[in-house]
């Protein structure tokens, strides 16, 4: 009996007699067509994540009567201020990397270079993530220490209703600790949806990966 | 200049496409994931293919990029209703076998097959389609010892499903 994998291939090459056929204007039009490939969700994916952050500060609210009135009362604008400098330097940098890397990918490349290619690509906008999410909390933080500095938390504030004859002290704790609570929300939330959202992404490739990683182990 | 890079292109595809038609009936299971992957394969061919010096055949090329496509860079577009009447190619049972156990055990092994992981199914493709180690070993970026340890490992479990 001829051996069933010379069989298999044997069987695998009359297939091809059955298998479809496109025309040539059927390909010409393929060519225009736009590509839907991981890479360029990645790509479009890490804009609105590098984006994201900084359309913030593009709503009113939030440039003006927000946080940075608010900072200069509890007297901490000095340092947000810095932050914000360091913030859009950073950001910048990191563009310039992630446009480096994804132009560094090639589908000529064999699998597992190309594989490799798109996690460093990726892993770029991860860190920026990172950065910005420490960013994050590191602003909630100066707001607690401004706000745990102060020694008329109620009129820095501005808070009415009843806060006025409050005990000062209890009063701080519970809005330091309500800050504090809402910021670790905040951070997690964030967090949460982009580590989600580059997951499901790349489910596949991570597996694939692996696939060939343990094939070299 | 375009245009005859757009006719060149398109016609060596043209030739070459069952490369790309059997990349797609081992990676999609119904006709149109099949299109498809074969758009998202040729958009990336098309795109590469400037860079395609021509010192490599037009097929040893296309073997890369398709696989790649399938393996890393395709991503189903939806979910879709299975469609039943699907003839792949790996399904359908040529009109050129007779014997009916020959048939059964070719129907194991490609539903064995098409079980197999991304990176197996890859190297199965390779073997089939007579590629030596180490252009297998090249086209995934493993050593070649790697691409014929496994591909030995593959080759006792398809045996095994047959004469267990």
């Amino acid at each position: 009996m001829m051996d069933e994998l010379e069989l298999l291939k044997k069987d695998w090459r009359q297939r091809e007699e059955h298998l479809p056929r496109l025309t040539y204007e059927e390909i010409y039009k393929m060519i225009w067509k736009k590509s839907s490939s991981l890479v360029r969700w990645i790509f479009y994916i890490s804009i609105i994540e590098f984006t994201l952050p900084h359309l913030l500060y593009l709503i009113p609210s939030v440039r003006d009567q927000g946080n940075f009135e608010f900072a200069r009362r509890l007297g901490i604008e000095g340092w947000m201020m810095a932050m914000t400098v360091v913030q859009y330097t950073v950001a910048i940098y990191f563009i310039y990397q992630f446009y480096k890397r994804y132009r560094e990918i090639t589908v000529l490349d064999d699998a597992g270079q190309l594989m490799h290619r798109i996690f460093r690509t990726r892993r770029t906008v991860k860190h920026y993530v990172i950065f910005c999410l420490s960013m994050v909390l590191l602003i909630f933080l100066l707001f607690i220490i401004g706000m745990a500095l102060d020694d008329n938390l109620v009129a820095t504030l501005d808070l009415h209703g009843g806060a006025e004859e409050m005990d000062p002290k209890k009063l701080k704790l519970i809005v330091i600790g309500v800050v504090t609570v809402m910021g670790l929300l905040f951070t997690a939330l964030m967090g949460l949806i982009y580590f989600l959202l580059y997951g499901l992404l790349t489910r596949k490739l991570k597996r694939n990966y692996w696939e060939l990683k343990r094939m070299e182990a | 200049m375009n245009k005859e890079l757009e006719h060149q292109f398109v016609t060596e595809l043209e030739n070459n496409q069952n490369i790309v038609h059997k990349v797609c009936s081992l990676y999609t299971d119904d006709r149109d994931s099949h299109n498809d992957l074969f758009q998202e394969i040729t958009i990336q061919l098309w795109k590469a293919y400037p860079k395609f010096r021509g010192d490599s055949k037009f097929s040893t090329w296309m073997y890369r990029v398709a696989l790649n496509t399938a393996i890393t860079l395709y991503r189903k577009s939806k979910r879709r209703p299975q469609t039943r009447d699907y003839d792949s190619v790996i399904y359908k049972i040529s009109t050129e076998q007779y014997d009916p156990t020959e048939e059964q055990h070719l129907k194991l092994m490609y539903s064995a097959i098409r079980q197999l992981g991304d990176i197996d199914k890859a190297l199965v493709f390779l073997y089939l389609e007579e590629k030596n180690y180490s252009e297998i070993a090249e086209t995934l970026g493993i050593t070649e010892v790697n691409a014929r340890v496994k591909m030995n490992r593959i080759k006792t479990k398809l045996r095994t499903i047959i004469n267990p």
